[in-house]
């Protein structure tokens, strides 16, 4: 059995396909799961070593991405608390799309985030087609509104003033 | 018999030889003469006496017809004399039932008639009286709606000066109105003018301002579904990558 070295909620390494916190949350309850069959496997099998069940495809990347083994039972109990933990604390940046967001894209976007803002970033999807393209962007305390409608919006003035000037020169 | 017819009998008396020569003289020739001789008496009798018992009986016959008429026609006047007696009794009752009852009519009728007359006496008398108390009301009426009239006109007369002179007023207030009305005219129609001046520039205004949100609005519906998210994800993050520091200093507030 190998000694898997302490780990604490923030030193974890999320998988891509775990994009939003509703898939953080279900690769938790499949690692307790997981934790719940190993457990009875050993107990019948009178603490001598099982085969793992099969995973998740989230679950299965986090262990590879982390480096993590699963078949001490200590460890994964430790597991669970700082993955319930981390479930807790990562936060959501929320993004509403014009049309209806492919899991590809947002694993892609995921990566960026997690890369350029926070390593544990999750997104909230939402979805608002009045905004034609783009994306509009909700953190902790501000908007970006990233979309076609809200450029447009903000260069309405431009167009006043060209329409002026259209009326001048009649 | 005939064997016998020859034998010796025992001598006969005479009766008896008598009686023998009778019946030798009375045989069956005679016998039927005499009976032709009664038959044809008989009928000859017969034929007489019903001749006369035929003219007796016709005789009986128009006598009693005869009677008969008599009686008839006896029976006849006494039953007309009982008739005629009958019918003057009855015609005698009849008038006498009648002029009683013509008498007692006639008694009814005076009576009735002198009943009319008294009333129609007193219904007379009782509308000579109503006539007399409405002549004299109306009089009094006329004489109060007279007296009244007269108030009446006296009151008008002066209402209607005072009229004029409140025509008169009001023809004064009227001039005046229209004097002011038509300063007012004036000015409104400075004012209307500078007014639809204004407005001409305020809806010139509005109209720009409403037609960038017309052509925002073209574009919104022209752009939309044009894009799928792989499309836009590049210039997303183009975007991203452009407010990155605004993004990361508001995740570590």
């Amino acid at each position: 059995m190998t000694e898997t070295p302490a780990k604490t909620a923030t030193d974890f390494t999320l998988p891509p396909n775990v994009v939003s916190k509703v898939d953080l949350a279900r690769m938790v309850n499949d690692f307790e799961r997981v934790d719940g069959e190993l457990t009875d496997a050993s107990i019948r099998a009178g603490g001598a070593t099982v085969p793992l069940p099969p995973l998740s495809e989230q679950l299965e990347q986090f262990l590879t991405l982390n480096k993590l083994e699963v078949t001490d039972e200590r460890t994964r109990t430790e597991l669970i608390k700082q993955l319930r933990s981390l479930k807790d604390v990562v936060p959501i940046i929320h993004m509403t799309f014009a049309v209806p967001a492919d899991r590809e894209s947002l694993q892609e976007l995921a990566q960026w985030l997690r890369s350029s803002v926070h390593p544990h970033a999750v997104i909230g999807v939402g979805l608002q087609p009045a905004l034609v393209a783009g994306v509009y962007v909700r953190t902790p305390n501000h908007v970006h509104d990233l979309s076609i409608r809200g450029k447009l919006e903000s260069s309405r003035s431009v167009l006043v003033q060209e329409l002026e000037a259209l009326r001048g020169t009649k | 018999m005939a064997l016998f017819q020859h034998k010796q009998s025992k001598p006969q008396t005479p009766a008896e030889m008598a009686l023998d020569e009778v019946h030798g003289l009375f045989d069956d020739t005679f016998r039927e003469e005499l009976r032709n001789h009664g038959r044809e008496y008989f009928d000859r009798v017969i034929a007489e006496n019903a001749t006369l018992f035929k003219q007796d009986l016709d005789a009986t016959i128009e006598h009693v017809n005869t009677e008969l008429k008599q009686h008839m026609a006896r029976q006849l006047d006494q039953q007309l004399i009982e008739i005629n007696q009958a019918t003057a009794d009855l015609r005698q009752h009849v008038t006498q039932q009648l002029d009683d009852q013509l008498a007692e009519y006639s008694k009814s009728l005076k009576e009735a008639q002198d009943l009319a007359l008294q009333a129609l006496d007193r219904s007379a008398k009782a509308l000579e009286e109503q006539h007399k108390q409405l002549a004299a009301s109306l009089q009094q009426s006329v004489a109060s709606q007279d007296a009244m009239l007269v108030k009446a006109f006296d009151d008008n007369k002066t209402q209607m000066a005072e009229i004029e002179k409140s025509q008169a007023q009001a023809l004064e207030w009227l001039e005046r109105s229209e004097k002011a009305l038509r300063e007012q005219y004036e000015k409104l129609g400075d004012e209307l003018q500078q007014s639809v001046t204004e407005q001409k520039n305020m809806l010139v205004g509005s109209f720009e301002s409403n037609m960038a949100a017309v052509v925002e609005h073209y574009l919104l519906q022209a752009l939309g579904d044009q894009f799928d998210m792989k499309a836009q994800l590049p210039s997303i993050i183009k975007e991203l990558e452009a407010n990155k520091q605004a993004i990361v200093d508001d995740m570590t507030v």
